[in-house]
């Protein structure tokens, strides 16, 4: 690094990024291909004081974050928080693309630092992303955390949107993400998000799950998460299920019960729901191979129809669905751009790996889109890199060595406060 | 959001030159060691877009470039008996699908660099697979410009 504008070394001091989203925190290294950790969004949060817990799991937890204020414990990750605990309350730190319980957002940083990075927050500089819809209030508290609390040596803040659409290879760009609690369209003009146009729609990954849930519990089928279950005997397709049930702590609460019984739709969703190429029609739905499942308690069966059924939903046009959400944000923007969106929609987030998402979201948008327009859509072929695109955006983006004069320094932010990131992550 | 990756003196000249000398009929650019954009290959002025299209590709299937072609078409106003010759210049971003990220990424943040520095660029392309490249489909693009 010659330039004498550059403030940090760069390439030599590892940047780190964190991608927060509905699902998960995503934290890891600059310059790496995929985040270090994935940690889910959710804190577990016990009632009893550290000191009268006897139950020898937690004795040797080193994620344990004393408090000084109120005795009660956090658990973060999944192999703390997916552990059955007597009066241990589940609750994300997320609301609507933004952070809004800082206390459990802290302590997951707290974790991430010590366990995943396990460095000093004041080595790295850090890129964070963020929802393109984010409000300046939340911008500023998060700009003013990583520098008071963590004193980072340097921040910067981008919009997902514009991460996504980058590491698509493209300035311009539609970018349709639909993660676990939203679907949106952004149009992303020359690496800026047209924020007058931003349309979003709760139909996510966890309306799918709740569907998926309803649709089962009306057919009889006993939904046991796998902690529950002790030992299981194979049983023939649709026979009842033998098992015996796991000797568990008492007073499980109802949102750690229900936080894990997502966890098992979302495998269920993931591995048994499809999108139709047209709109959902019963003699064509029939006539597709059936999807087989076996539930953790033994049960399975052969899954038909109702499995396109249930991922129509998504598309439902009476309720904003994914085309529709498109054509609307396009429509929103200037005359002279919609051409180049329709040109390049990008699709990207977890929800967007149903099978026939891409492909259906092209069809509705073809209906919707002038005539004569040229339509494309560009979606990452990888698992990895559909669900943490603006992850490895990030990535990137932090080590590029010229990107080293962007960065928001601690300098400047005593100099001029957390009103910096307006000013230079726009 | 930008890079904060620059244009070289040379790649300004080289557009000059197009632009307003019409001594050549492209040029391609690439960005080298991670800092600015160079010139790779300067097209002559009797050069045609097949010729364009192979030395966009010379670095191989995986390289992302950037070019600015001069483009001729004749064009027929409405109303009009003849037809008249039209020159518009174009800013293409190609970053192939196999490209990889990290050049996919390099090239569309510096997008803004180049646009800011090329004044006089009629219309810009993003391309990322043949089909968005080709002639036809880029002469649509300029044509849709004009008006009837």
């Amino acid at each position: 690094m010659s330039g004498g504008t550059m403030l940090y070394g760069g390439d030599e001091i590892g940047a780190l990024v964190f991608d927060p989203g509905h699902h998960s925190l995503r934290v890891g290294y600059a310059q790496e291909d995929s985040p270090k950790a994935e940690i889910p969004s959710v804190v577990g949060i016990g009632a009893h004081a550290p000191e009268t817990n006897l139950d020898p799991e937690t004795k040797t937890d080193n994620n344990v974050t004393p408090n000084n204020a109120d005795s009660r414990k956090f658990y973060v990750d999944t192999n703390y928080v997916n552990v059955p605990r007597s009066q241990m309350e589940v609750q994300t730190y997320m609301k609507d693309g933004m952070i809004d319980n800082w206390e459990l957002f802290e302590k997951v940083i707290d974790y991430a630092y010590a366990n995943v990075i396990q460095s000093e927050p004041e080595y790295h500089p850090v890129l964070f992303s963020e929802a393109s819809w984010n409000v300046r209030n939340n911008r500023e508290k998060l700009t003013e955390l990583m520098f008071e609390k963590y004193n980072v040596p340097a921040f910067f803040l981008v919009k997902n949107a514009v991460l996504a659409a980058f590491s698509s290879g493209r300035a311009t760009a539609l970018v349709v993400d639909s993660g676990a609690t939203h679907t949106s369209a952004v149009p992303v003009h020359e690496g800026y998000v047209l924020s007058q146009a931003v349309v979003k729609s709760p139909l996510g990954g966890d309306f799918l799950s709740r569907q998926c849930r309803q649709h089962l519990e009306k057919h009889g089928i006993d939904l046991s998460p796998v902690y529950r279950i002790a030992s299981k005997d194979v049983v023939k397709e649709r026979d009842n299920a033998r098992f015996t049930l796991r000797k568990l702590p008492e007073n499980l609460t109802q949102s750690w019960q229900t936080y894990m019984q997502q966890l098992l739709m979302q495998d269920f969703q993931m591995n048994v729901l499809q999108v139709l190429e047209n709109p959902y029609d019963e003699r064509v739905a029939a006539q597709i191979p059936t999807v087989h499942y076996e539930f953790p308690n033994g049960y399975h069966q052969e899954f038909g129809s109702e499995r396109f059924k249930i991922a129509e939903s998504l598309f439902d046009n009476a309720m904003l669905g994914a085309g529709q959400l498109a054509s609307t944000s396009v429509g929103m923007c200037d005359a002279d751009v919609r051409l180049s969106l329709f040109g390049s929609v990008v699709v990207t987030g977890g929800n967007t790996l149903i099978q026939g998402f891409p492909e259906r979201l092209n069809r509705d948008l073809q209906l919707r889109a002038p005539s004569n327009t040229r339509l494309k859509m560009i979606s990452a072929n990888g698992t990895v890199e559909r669900r943490f695109g603006a992850w490895i955006g990030g990535s990137i983006l932090a080590s590029i060595g010229t990107f080293q004069q962007m960065w928001i320094s601690s300098q400047e932010y005593e100099e001029a406060g957390k009103s910096q990131v307006e000013r230079k992550c726009p | 959001m930008a890079s904060g990756i620059v244009v070289s003196m040379k790649c300004k000249n080289a557009f000059e030159q197009i632009r307003r000398q019409k001594m050549h009929r492209y040029i391609i650019l690439a960005i080298r060691g991670e800092r600015q954009i160079e010139v790779e290959i300067v097209g002559p002025r009797d050069a045609n877009y097949e010729n364009f299209l192979e030395d966009l590709r010379k670095g191989g299937p995986e390289e992302c470039r950037y070019a600015v072609y001069d483009y001729a078409y004749y064009h027929q106003c409405q109303g009009a008996s003849s037809t008249c010759l039209k020159e518009k210049l174009f800013l293409m971003l190609w970053c192939p699908v196999q490209a990889k990220i990290k050049d996919k990424m390099l090239y569309s943040s510096s997008f803004a660099a180049l646009k800011k520095d090329f004044i006089g660029v009629q219309k810009c392309i993003q391309a990322t697979e043949m089909d968005e490249a080709c002639r036809e489909c880029v002469e649509d693009q300029l044509r849709s410009l004009d008006r009837d």
